[in-house]
């Protein structure tokens, strides 16, 4: 971008000083300027995701200080072999199935629908992404007590019309698919509102058109809608899946990880064995492990996502 | 961006023919209908929570939305059993100092990388990117460890400063510099102002929209989180809303409709957030999301 | 986002007077909530920045009491209030299991621990050995009257650690019978004492489960299965320690299950369940309702439930768990609660009196205390005349002497990884979902992956 000067005489680029200074003449302002962000990154980001580099390789204990005993890869060979962590994974891997699909085809069809509706928009906004900004302690606590063996909400209202409950947060294999309806509940709002913005972008020209050649809504939005939108579902599925990967806070309070551990998700399983059984060297080598499976989703998802740019 | 309904007489040459048009206003009602419903169902969880509250504790095992003897006093017992009010003030303080201190090192880190030319920019600028890549909860334990080290455990800067870092926020910031016309700021440059003068002056206040995003983005975020705040804050009097309800459910058992006051009690903060900030928190998402 | 919107896209007037008016009141709201928090805490506010120590003359306690016990608690603290004005006591109860345990080590390695809390016997030995406790030296102790006569003798020399002293023992808390009187008097299973005739055998108890049974209509007896994993626990560990089997050996890095042992007190447990003489799928709460109303006439459960039966005004009376196998080798499983001192980070002796003031406090409410149906172990209570008059307590006082406390290991005690996996395995076996092999199995596997496993401590 050219510099352009405003009512003044282009002095300027006469006035700095020719050759090599230009490209560095900055970096006095700009040290300070990045110092602060640079001194937290580097303080909270960088250094500890080095020190946890390092202290997966030795058996580190939080209860004792410096680093334990060396064991080298010791510690990945036991997370790989471990059934603990194999199951935490699927456990997760099970969460991000149940929960993605209808957060990301409700939320579109919701926001479809809210879309053709003109006017109290404002109230579906409220009513959908209210939950969104509650604290997961909060839900947690509302979703307990609507779970909760005969006096809960969900099993008086289904048993009002014939269908008997299981115990949503006691039976091994119903208590995953709970947490899933609260979680789907609770950030439904979000991609609600991505959608809805994402189809006011698309020009309502494009629909009369349609229209007025004979398609119904059906074919519309087949033919227009998804296709447009294709950039924001590939967002909203890689926001969901990399945010169902990290879940932990669900998991916490609502199940404490069981029954018999059947709803422990990785995270929950790195707390476990980090700060409950304070095997901080361990724990460190499952974060890296955890991260590589986090990168792998990341760098998925910019794979998919060039393509799509360069056709834009 | 008024919103159009489809049986509106179209601006092209045609108008749609009637049956069409009979067809699209059957649907849009059927729409309406199944979106209302959706609406109520979304309601019911937290309509449901207030009603319990607003129950004596008896009366909670009647699983019925009709309340036989309406009291506030699940609200007065747990503000006074619990240190709900404490909690508030943690959160608040915590929540707030972060947000600050957020917006002011990723706007100053982003225009460093905007607008200023020293060597190793591109670098710095790769490092900062690839902290999106990491997600926080894999350096909990080494955080952890090393906050334990310099004894800041137990303070609120051991939740504040961790989270003020965010490669995100510096991000944004530098979308909406580039953004930014660059006249207003060479003719202060010539004027002799200095770098910081002009990001004060002249830029920062152009930047509302994407300081109010970033601001209320970690304002909430940090509100919400459970996790760290719960390793680090152990200590009751310091715990914020997320840690502190997390032990109610213990400590509460089957007093439910305490329980559900608590609850009420510590989403109303956000819910005044949500109802105050509206627009900026569905445009700040808007944008992050159709621009990648 | 990227661009300065020259103005809001307005949406027509009534809207935004509404928007502005819902801005107002969240506002207002907003800013009567900050400001009432804020001037609600402004000690923690400066704590919370500052790197300071908690108030001087002050003391924090920390326990994982709810329900019944939290109110008897709640209620004996009170008590030290008024007993001690000059002290600031802050109490705090925190969930049972993992998670007070982690937050008591997290606060202890974070160098802000309470001054006192409530610690499992069988998990204070880890904390011991993680070196977050206070040793309690004999000056101190004799200085507030806490000398190991004072206390029940099996009960204090089983919280010793290389005979030191790191706990005061507050009470013991095993797992018991609790029996319909009306019902099992319909059943003849009465003494002429009105007392419930010993179930010395397991056709002895089979048979009482069956007439039981005949009488409820509905089940001879309730164990709670679904999610909870504690109580088969208790169940399988006091039946096998009758026995005479063990699970763990040097400080759990061996698994010594003996199968045999395992498997004949699996098959009782999970035949009684088959037989319907007990129900397959109940869970704790569960449980507890079957015997408050009559459906089930033997609960087998700790103590402490004994507040909910006499609310709910249920005919019953307790005593101790049968000795099915054990005859001269009683024996039923047992922790018993703790008052601990967390080391504090720096030698504080005002502090410490003022804990093991809190301490000797505790103990002298015994009597509070064992209205919830613990066994205390403080002796000047424990054989007291009031003590033995108070039913259904003196039923079971004995079995204090039998407690069978959990096996040692890093990853045992009360609530811990152990008590889960192992409950989780007979909890299956009872409900049916395993045999009692596959259980046994499982149990075998995933105790042999812990013992493995380096001890972090």
């Amino acid at each position: 971008m050219a510099t352009q000067t405003v009512g003044r005489t282009a002095t300027d680029a006469a006035s700095r000083p020719p050759g090599h200074g230009r490209r560095n003449e900055d970096a006095r302002p700009a040290i300070w300027f990045l110092a602060p962000f640079l001194l937290l990154y580097v303080l909270f980001i960088i250094g500890p995701a080095l020190y946890g580099l390092l202290m997966s390789f030795f058996s580190t204990s939080l209860v004792k200080p410096g680093l334990g005993s060396f064991v080298g890869v010791d510690n990945y060979a036991e997370a790989l072999q471990s059934s603990a962590f194999w199951t935490s994974l699927w456990h997760t891997i099970w969460f991000t199935i149940l929960t993605t699909p209808p957060l990301v085809v409700l939320a579109f069809v919701l926001a479809l629908l809210a879309d053709r509706v003109s006017r109290g928009r404002w109230f579906f906004r409220l009513a959908f992404f209210a939950p969104y900004v509650l604290p997961s302690a909060v839900m947690a606590l509302i979703w307990i007590w609507i779970f909760t063996p005969g006096l809960g909400l969900l099993e008086t209202a289904l048993g009002k019309i014939g269908i008997s409950s299981p115990n949503w947060l006691g039976d091994e294999s119903v208590a995953m698919v709970s947490l899933a309806i609260a979680t789907v509940w609770w950030t439904l709002g979000f991609n609600f509102v991505l959608y809805l913005a994402g189809l006011q972008d698309i020009p309502r020209e494009l629909y009369e058109a349609a229209a007025i050649d004979g398609a119904g809504p059906w074919q519309q939005i087949r033919m227009i809608t998804v296709p447009l939108l294709a950039r924001t579902t590939t967002l909203v599925v890689v926001l969901q899946v990399i945010a169902s990967l990290k879940v932990f806070d669900q998991m916490y309070i609502m199940t404490a990880g069981g029954p018999n551990f059947a709803t422990r998700s990785v995270l929950q399983y790195i707390y476990d064995e980090g700060f409950t059984n304070f095997r901080v060297g361990y724990a460190s080598a499952l974060s890296m492990l955890f991260f590589l499976v986090v990168l792998a989703v990341s760098a998925a998802w910019f794979i998919l996502v060039r393509p799509q740019e360069k056709e834009a | 961006m008024a919103a159009t309904t489809l049986d509106r007489p179209g601006t092209g040459a045609q108008a749609t023919p009637p049956d069409v048009q009979t067809r699209v206003k059957l649907f849009n009602r059927i729409c309406a209908g199944v979106l209302i419903a959706f609406a109520l169902l979304w309601l019911v969880p937290l309509a449901w929570a207030l009603d319990t509250a607003l129950k004596p504790n008896a009366e909670t095992t009647k699983t019925t939305w009709a309340i036989e003897n309406p009291t506030l006093e699940a609200f007065t017992n747990t503000l006074q059993n619990t240190d709900i009010l404490k909690w508030y003030g943690a959160s608040f303080i915590t929540s707030a100092m972060t947000a600050l201190l957020t917006v002011l090192t990723a706007s100053m880190a982003a225009y460093a990388i905007s607008r200023m030319r020293f060597r190793y920019k591109n670098v710095v600028f790769w490092i900062v990117l690839a902290g999106i890549m990491i997600p926080g909860q894999v350096l909990i334990v080494p955080q952890f460890r090393e906050f334990s080290t310099v004894n800041l455990l137990n303070t609120f800067w051991a939740v504040i400063l961790p989270q003020v870092p965010t490669a995100i926020a510096v991000f944004i910031f530098k979308q909406f510099f580039d953004g930014l016309p660059k006249e207003l700021e060479e003719a202060a440059r010539i004027d002799g102002a200095s770098r910081f003068r002009i990001y004060r002056q002249v830029v920062m206040p152009l930047t509302r929209p994407a300081v109010a995003a970033v601001a209320i983005f970690t304002f909430v975020f940090t509100w919400n989180n459970l996790l760290w705040p719960l390793l680090v804050l152990t200590n009751p009097d310091l715990m914020t809303i997320p840690v502190g309800l997390s032990t109610v459910q213990g400590a509460f058992g089957i007093r439910y409709a305490d329980t559900m006051a608590s609850a009420i009690l510590g989403a109303l903060p956000l819910i005044a957030v949500f109802l105050l900030f509206q627009r900026n928190i569905v445009e700040g998402i808007a944008g992050t999301g159709l621009k990648g | 986002m990227t661009g300065v919107p020259a103005s809001p896209p307005g949406s027509g007037g009534p809207v935004l007077s509404r928007r502005s008016f819902l801005r107002n009141a969240a506002a207002v709201t907003g800013v009567t909530l900050g400001g009432a928090a804020l001037a609600g805490c402004s000690s923690p506010v400066v704590s919370g920045l500052a790197v300071s120590r908690s108030a001087p003359g002050g003391l924090d306690y920390w326990n994982l009491f709810g329900g019944g016990d939290g109110v008897r608690m709640q209620e004996m603290l009170d008590g030290f209030r008024k007993a001690n004005p000059d002290v600031g006591l802050s109490a705090v109860t925190l969930t049972w299991g993992n998670p007070y345990y982690t937050k008591l080590s997290l606060a202890t390695i974070g160098d802000k621990p309470p001054g006192v809390a409530v610690s499992h016997l069988t998990r204070m030995k880890n904390l011991v050995k993680a070196d977050l406790l206070q040793e309690l030296r004999e000056e101190d102790l004799a200085r507030h009257g806490l000398t190991a006569d004072k206390f029940n003798e099996q009960t204090w020399k089983a919280g010793l650690v290389d005979g030191k002293v790191y706990a005061i023992p507050l009470d013991t808390h095993p797992i018991v019978t609790f029996y319909n009187t009306d019902v099992c008097k319909k059943a003849g299973l009465l003494d002429a004492g009105g007392k419930l005739k010993p179930l010395d055998s397991e056709e002895a108890f089979t048979e009482a489960m069956q007439r039981a049974k005949a009488v409820t209509g509905g089940f001879g007896g309730v164990i709670p299965i679904n999610n909870e994993t504690a109580t088969p626990w208790r169940v399988f560990w006091s039946l096998y320690s009758q026995l005479g089997g063990e699970m763990l050996a040097d400080n759990g890095t061996r698994v010594t299950i003996d199968d045999d042992k395992a498997t004949q007190v699996l098959d009782l447990l999970s035949g009684v369940t088959k037989s319907q003489l007990m129900p397959s799928s109940i869970d704790y709460q569960g449980s507890v309702a079957m015997f408050a109303n009559g459906q089930a006439a033997f609960l087998f459960q700790g103590e402490w439930e004994i507040s909910t039966f006499q609310t709910a005004k249920t005919p019953f009376s307790m005593t101790l768990f049968p000795n099915l196998f054990g005859g001269d080798r009683y024996a039923c499983q047992a922790d018993s609660h703790t008052l601990v001192l967390p080391k504090q980070p720096t030698d504080d002796p005002e502090l410490l009196d003022r804990s093991l003031r809190l301490v000797r406090s505790m103990l002298d409410q015994s009597n509070t205390w064992a209205a919830g149906g613990h066994v205390p172990s403080w002796r000047s209570y424990l054989d007291s005349e009031d003590f033995k008059k108070l039913s259904p307590q003196s039923n079971y006082a004995s079995a204090a002497d039998a407690a069978a406390y959990d096996p040692e290991g890093w990853y045992s005690g009360s609530g811990s990884n152990f008590e889960i996996v192992t409950g989780s395995a007979i909890g299956s076996a009872m409900s049916g979902q395993q045999s009692p092999a596959a259980a046994l199995a499982q149990m075998h596997d995933q105790l042999g992956t812990l013992a493995a496993t380096d001890s972090p401590l």
